[in-house]
């Protein structure tokens, strides 16, 4: 049985967004500094000033949260887990998906394996949530669009790989 | 539906805590309704409406106020889209799958009506509903998948509002051929652009199955253009689809080979 809608949600620039990827309504909180900061400097509170409020966005940038950032609640630091799903038959050839979680919310989606020709690529591909790695990846490309139509990389296979790291990890 | 929807706010400078305060308020409603959406007409899941309908476990008056008003809709599409869009010739029974996951996004967006911000964008797996503008105040510019090479662009759009592509590259292919019941697309991948985004969708999947003659029945609907890429790698459009002005010099190399020059 198919899962309910994961909705990934950020602000783009101006505001530097920390996302929290749930599998129930998504959260927004802000932290001062950059996007790309790694999650120990996550720290964040709901009433943290926006750190960039004042800086005109940079042009073609979409500081929309990577998901490379966590957010942990003061005092209450979570357990970060991982799981990996089993290695699924996809569009163009072979791939697992790992889940990075703390607590039960997840943190970070990332292929852990993928092989798409002849050179299968054991190591982690990205930083950022897989289901928008491709529109990521076109947009690095193509310079200045906020989204792409068509495509879609959630594959069957990518959505069982996923659902099975889920279960794993109970979430 | 989409697995993964993904909601892109642009703010105005200075947004406060009021403002994210609110925000959350809107996405938490966003979610909430794609959820619902998920929920009474997923064709996946055994409990859901629809699917207690097409196993004819219940009636029509048995269903959910959503569930009718997207029947109207699709009934709607039906007759726009010439019949090929047609949700009650489906393996199984009614599956308005080719309308639905559009609507739901619609339906999210309504969520921010209201917030001060230059626009946001909802994209449900590659139907995107729009409100604004990027803080630039130029439109969104949305990219359109290379159906031969989904890592790659075939043409890049502007955006006022919606656009759905629909292809059978796309996971969980629903494009069958109403009239015979088979599955079928006579093009590699149709786009749609217009203010609604459900019947952009059931536009989209018209032409996928269609082919290039299904260009005949968005060219009059006032408000809606369409792009189809054949299997050829051909593109084929409605005379005032949206490309994006290749003169602007951020548009990448790969935009350069497949934009159309700005048009006065």
């Amino acid at each position: 049985m198919r899962r309910a809608p994961i909705v990934i949600a950020g602000t783009v620039a101006g505001l530097i967004a920390v996302l929290e990827f749930h599998t129930t309504p998504p959260k927004v909180t802000l932290a001062g500094g950059s996007a790309l900061q790694p999650a120990a400097n996550s720290s964040t509170s709901a009433t943290s000033p926006p750190a960039s409020g004042k800086s005109p966005p940079r042009k073609g940038a979409r500081h929309r949260a990577t998901a490379s950032s966590t957010a942990k609640p003061a005092g209450t630091p979570a357990a970060t887990r991982t799981a990996t799903g089993p290695r699924v038959n996809y569009n163009y050839g072979v791939l697992s998906v790992k889940v990075t979680a703390s607590g039960r919310k997840i943190s970070k989606i990332s292929i852990a394996y993928l092989d798409d020709s002849a050179d299968p690529r054991s190591q982690m591909i990205d930083e950022q949530a897989i289901p928008i790695l491709e529109q990521q990846a076109l947009q690095a490309q193509s310079a200045n669009i906020q989204g792409v139509s068509g495509a879609s990389f959630t594959s069957e296979g990518f959505e069982q790989s996923l659902q099975s790291a889920l279960r794993s990890l109970d979430i | 539906m989409g697995t993964v929807i993904t909601i892109d706010v642009y703010p105005l400078p200075g947004a406060d805590d009021a403002w994210t305060a609110d925000l959350r308020r809107r996405l938490d409603r966003a979610g909430l309704v794609l959820r619902c959406a998920d929920d009474v007409f997923s064709t996946w899941r055994p409990a859901s409406p629809v699917s207690r309908l097409r196993r004819g476990e219940i009636s029509i008056s048995d269903v959910p106020p959503e569930v009718t008003a997207v029947m109207s809709a699709c009934q709607a599409a039906r007759r726009v889209s010439g019949g090929w869009f047609d949700p009650w010739a489906m393996p199984g029974g009614f599956d308005p799958t080719g309308y639905v996951k559009g609507w739901a996004a619609q339906q999210a967006l309504a969520a921010f009506d209201g917030l001060a911000m230059h626009g946001v964008l909802v994209n449900a797996a590659g139907d995107i509903a729009s409100t604004g503008r990027q803080p630039s105040g130029s439109p969104f510019r949305i990219g359109i998948a290379d159906p031969g090479e989904p890592r790659r662009l075939a043409a890049v759009a502007e955006l006022t509002g919606c656009i759905a592509t629909s292809g059978t590259y796309e996971r969980g292919s629903h494009l069958v051929d109403p009239h015979s019941g088979l599955p079928a697309a006579r093009v590699a991948s149709a786009s749609v652009t217009g203010p609604d985004l459900g019947l952009a969708d059931a536009l989209a999947t018209a032409i996928a199955v269609a082919g290039t003659e299904g260009l005949d029945l968005v060219e009059p609907l006032a408000g809606y253009e369409a792009l189809v890429i054949s299997w050829d790698g051909r593109r084929h459009s409605t005379s005032q689809f949206p490309f994006a002005q290749i003169s602007d010099a951020a548009v990448g190399r790969l935009c350069q080979e497949f934009c159309s020059p700005a048009t006065t």
